[in-house]
């Protein structure tokens, strides 16, 4: 029988516990966080007791257990106030998916419980000068020198990059038609040659650090090879396509979530011409739409979670997800604005910084024309009669 | 140590400028307003839980509400209590604090053994404070009301600090106790996923009046010797005129209604045309 | 038949907490609009506090009942409940007031629940009904609602006040009649609860309660340093500076005694200038007996001018500095 959508009791639950410490701890300092650009690591600590670190990883490594709509859950929740600490967190989530899928057990007992605890912090840096989708094309290189893989190279726009805890993408070899054959190592921060960059400036979602990654001959041992050699593609592919864009339509779908929420009640408190604009057409038209933006954005990123939870390959229902949510959310927000008029631009509401935070979450994970050309190609292959 | 922490189910408080009265049924209507626990009583649940953690024993909620108080005692099992008791039953509905205090020690006695039972001070819809101290009494434990520092000195005896106005008393009591807690004693945990997984398999029992070794006279509406009256919303509204003008203009203004009222007020001469910029003009 | 009205006598360190005279003049009021003879008793615990019953007897008591021991020195609810439960099976009165104050709060209910009477917590107004019955005005969901409360089976009717809810009367000098309980018998030791000591500080400046001119700033002053130009104004005109709970929870003012709400501080003064203040009821309970209400808000839709009389729609900033260069 067909089901309609619905949450457990205890992703309901869920829900309600991270509201609960979004709107203590969170709500509150959001706006700040966005104006100094600032990262709140101290809250790294708290949402690992919360389980908020370690959602979707096991209790034996130090998570809860839970999977990733419970993940997406708290992301979205997190994202309702601050998009800059979820994106921090989402990528947090990044670094320790590559080890928890690719890891030996010792890598995950090595470092998954403190990752969980938010006592140290999490990243995977794939980007380069040259380019984030052109996996192949990357520069960075690692050789096995003396026993050694010796690191060689430069990341940029990298967000958490100065984690504690860092799955690194590098070039290893060639294969038999000359491409490029990539390998994930873990990089630990103190590393020496090991040193982070410029800070990127960046118009939205800030609050979460965006940098530099320099590596000059950072040397590592074996133990710190993530999965095999030559596996580095299919690992940095695998944790973006779904663990990094699940995060990024949850926290597009907390921006929409934030849209409906602030548009409503400003329709609803600001009276002209003796009644609340709510009561106008033009008014209800925008709320419809945002409305629509938001469940529809919603369903997507869940129906997507649900599959992978249920260890469905959910690649393309996850480009969907991602490409439909920051697009609503940057057309939403831009309407929430234009709904609150000369309001909508002044800082005190949170609105201008939705949209910023949209238009800031479209290149994460892959632009809007990467997600199209996913979309497409599995379209085109799907439906062919 | 075993403690009992009670707790109420109540309209959530961030909302109460939205609760109004039905002019039609004369009842309160607290439609779309989320149930949650009462904010004070987390306070006690959060005592009870750090002093097992230093005492080990058992974390027992209850509550005497309807059948959906489930849900807030699920919650309060994902905070870290072991097993929680619901005391539902048409029989206790309408119950004043004098009843309803009866109605928890009967429930609490079927409990059993306990060391320390923590209350909220005071519940955040009805406010009347008073549940805590008839608790005790039903319960004939020693009771203390507005604790805001709790320093146990061994498993058989507390030092307590209470608020007073203007500042605090001190006391020591032994156990069994019974301590009606302040906003001011700790800060609740917040809920984790693992202990909603965990919560899932704890138990809730629920009890009725056939559970319970109850006098019927002592239960609900029968057994509440307050009776509630007409119900109204009061009207706070004033005249509400809007100032115009500069803000010297506004303030000179308000400096001259202060003095209209009563209040003695020393301001400075306005500075007039002729002796601004030192009378060059 | 008599009807008796008592009022339960609150001291600490031989100090008559003022609700007892404001209690003591509503229970006069009480008597007025009862039929037949009527009785008001003060019941007086403490130790040496025979000093404290001209007062009582200024404001209202013609009959104060006094237990003086050492024992009672310290407020302990296992010495003083047994003591004043007894006096009510003995003289059977028909209103008992206590004062809804940290002691009262707790003592009220307790006697309460030996005596299994009931009581109306917090109440904003008492009165008499057409029935002889004390009909009690409490309020609820942080004073959105108000509900009246009888007991009209059992006795007394007890009911507890916040301080400076009801205004003190006049003083009139009457002469009491004293009964002396039989206290001899009282045993602090032994008892598994035991009160150590009470710490009391009167706060610096005019107590928020008598000042005639209060400055309230609510969550929109934003900063501590706004609490201070509330402060300063305050002094400058000896008036007293309070706040919202918001602003406490912040900590940009000092405490609970500056508070005014339901669940804080009841004032009436003269005037009241509220900064940033939203309007919730929970805060505006507190302080609606006040004389003029005058509201600084940005927002010119803000609630709170509904429940003013004199509304500025500014930024209270601009409002705060122009006072302060004004008021000297």
């Amino acid at each position: 029988m067909m089901q309609f959508f619905q949450f457990t009791e205890e992703q309901e639950m869920l829900r309600k516990a991270v509201r609960e410490f979004v709107e203590a701890e969170v709500a509150p300092k959001a706006a700040a966080w966005d104006e100094s650009d600032t990262c709140p690591m101290e809250l790294f600590p708290i949402m690992g007791e919360l389980g908020i670190n370690g959602i979707f990883v096991p209790e034996e490594f130090g998570g809860a257990g839970m999977g990733h709509t419970e993940r997406a859950i708290c992301i979205e929740e997190i994202a309702r106030h601050s998009a800059g600490l979820a994106i921090a967190l989402m990528t947090h989530h990044l670094g320790m998916a590559a080890i928890l899928d690719f890891g030996t057990q010792e890598q995950k007992a090595k470092y998954l419980p403190e990752l969980c605890a938010g006592t140290k912090l999490g990243g995977l840096a794939v980007t380069e000068p040259g380019g984030g989708s052109d996996f192949s094309g990357q520069k960075t290189k690692a050789e096995f020198v003396c026993g050694q893989w010796v690191l060689n190279g430069r990341k940029c726009f990298i967000t958490n990059y100065h984690a504690d805890v860092n799955v690194i993408t590098t070039v290893t070899g060639q294969d038999e038609k000359g491409r490029n054959q990539l390998t994930a190592f873990i990089v630990e921060k103190g590393t020496p040659g090991f040193n982070v960059g410029r800070h990127e400036n960046k118009l939205g979602l800030r609050g979460s650090n965006t940098g530099d990654l320099n590596i000059n001959d950072v040397k590592v041992g074996e133990e710190n090879v993530l999965g095999k050699v030559g596996a580095g593609a299919k690992i940095g592919m695998a944790c973006i396509s779904e663990v990094g864009r699940a995060g990024m339509a949850a926290i597009c779908v907390g921006i929409l979530r934030g849209c409906v929420e602030e548009g409503v009640k400003f329709a609803n408190e600001r009276i002209l011409y003796g009644k609340p604009i709510a009561k106008l057409q033009a008014i209800q038209f925008e709320i419809a739409n945002i409305r629509t933006d938001y469940e529809a954005s919603k369903l997507l990123l869940y129906s997507a979670t649900g599959k992978k939870d249920a260890k469905i390959p959910a690649a393309t229902d996850f480009s969907l997800a991602k490409y439909f949510s920051s697009e609503a959310a940057v057309r939403s927000s831009k309407r929430a604005m234009d709904l609150m008029g000369g309001y909508g631009v002044i800082n005190e509401y949170p609105v201008g910084r939705f949209l910023r935070d949209a238009l800031a979450s479209i290149p994460s994970g892959g632009t809007s024309h990467i997600q199209q050309l996913i979309i497409a190609g599995s379209t085109l292959s799907d439906f062919k009669a | 140590m075993n403690i009992i922490v009670c707790i109420k189910p109540v309209p959530d408080p961030q909302y109460y400028d939205k609760v109004s009265i039905d002019p039609a049924t004369k009842r309160i209507t607290r439609e779309g307003i989320p149930t949650i626990i009462n904010p004070v009583d987390k306070n006690g649940i959060e005592a009870a839980l750090q002093l097992k953690k230093t005492y080990g024993g058992k974390v027992t909620v209850i509550t005497m509400a309807p059948p959906n108080a489930v849900e807030n005692l699920r919650e309060a099992l994902a905070m870290g209590a072991d097993e929680a008791v619901l005391l539902s039953d048409r029989a206790f509905g309408g119950a004043d604090t004098l009843a309803t205090s009866y109605t928890l020690a009967k429930g609490i006695e079927k409990i059993g053994d306990y060391d320390v039972i923590f209350c909220g001070a005071e519940s955040a819809d009805g406010a009347t404070a008073q549940v805590a101290s008839q608790l005790g009494e039903w319960l004939t434990i020693p009771h203390l009301w507005n604790v805001f520092s709790l320093e146990p000195q061994d498993d058989k005896a507390l030092h307590v600090k209470t608020k007073v106005e203007n500042g605090s008393m001190e006391w020591a009591v032994k156990l069994p106790c019974l301590l009606g807690v302040a906003r001011e004693l700790n800060k609740p945990r917040f809920i984790s996923a693992m202990g909603i997984i965990k919560a899932k398999n704890k138990p809730i029992a629920i009890w009725g009046k056939v559970d319970l070794a109850v006098e019927d006279e002592r239960l609900g509406l029968t057994g509440s010797p307050t009776k509630a009256g007409e119900i109204f919303t009061p009207d706070l509204k004033r005249k509400g005129e809007i100032l115009t003008g500069t803000l010297e203009e506004m303030v000179d203004t308000v400096i001259e209604r202060l003095r209209t009222a009563g209040v003695n007020v020393q301001a400075t001469t306005k500075a007039c045309d002729c002796c601004e910029g030192g009378g060059q003009k | 038949m008599t009807h008796k009205i008592w009022v339960f006598a609150e001291q600490v360190n031989g100090v008559l907490d003022r609700v007892t005279l404001e209690l003591l003049t509503k229970a006069k009021d009480l008597a007025g609009k009862l039929e037949g003879k009527t009785e008001i008793a003060a019941v007086l615990l403490g130790k040496n506090v025979k000093g404290l019953c001209d007062t009582l007897a200024d404001y209202g008591a013609e009959v104060i009942y006094v237990g003086d021991s050492a024992e009672l020195d310290l407020y302990n609810p296992m010495l003083y409940a047994p003591v004043i439960t007894n006096l009510v099976k003995e003289e059977d009165p028909d209103i008992f007031l206590f004062g809804a104050t940290a002691i009262g709060s707790e003592l009220g209910p307790t006697v309460a629940a030996q005596l299994k009477t009931g009581v109306a917590a917090h109440c904003v107004e008492l009165r008499i009904n057409e029935n002889g019955l004390l009909v009690s005005s409490v309020p609820s969901f942080g004073g959105k609602i108000l509900g009246e409360i009888l007991v009209p089976d059992n006795r007394p009717q007890m009911a507890s006040v916040k301080p400076g809810i009801f205004v003190q009367g006049e003083k009139e000098t009457r002469e009491p009649s004293i009964h002396w309980l039989d206290v001899t018998d009282l045993k602090a030791e032994g008892l598994p609860l035991k009160a150590l000591r009470i710490d009391k500080k009167e706060p610096k400046g005019v107590p928020l309660e008598k000042a005639e001119i209060v400055f309230c700033g609510g969550y929109g002053i934003g900063s501590k340093e706004n609490w201070a130009k509330l402060e300063t104004l305050a002094a400058r005109v000896g008036g007293a500076a309070a706040c919202t709970r918001p602003v406490m929870d912040e900590g940009w003012s000092p405490g609970e005694h500056v508070m005014v709400g339901t669940s804080g501080k009841s004032i009436r003064p003269k005037v009241y200038i509220g900064f940033g203040i939203s309007g919730a009821t929970h805060h505006i309970c507190g302080m609606k007996d006040s004389g003029l209400v005058i509201n600084v808000n940005r927002d010119e839709h803000c609630p709170v001018f509904e429940v003013s009389d004199i509304g500025i729609v500014e930024d209270l900033n601009k409002v705060l500095d122009q006072l302060l260069m004004t008021i000297q």
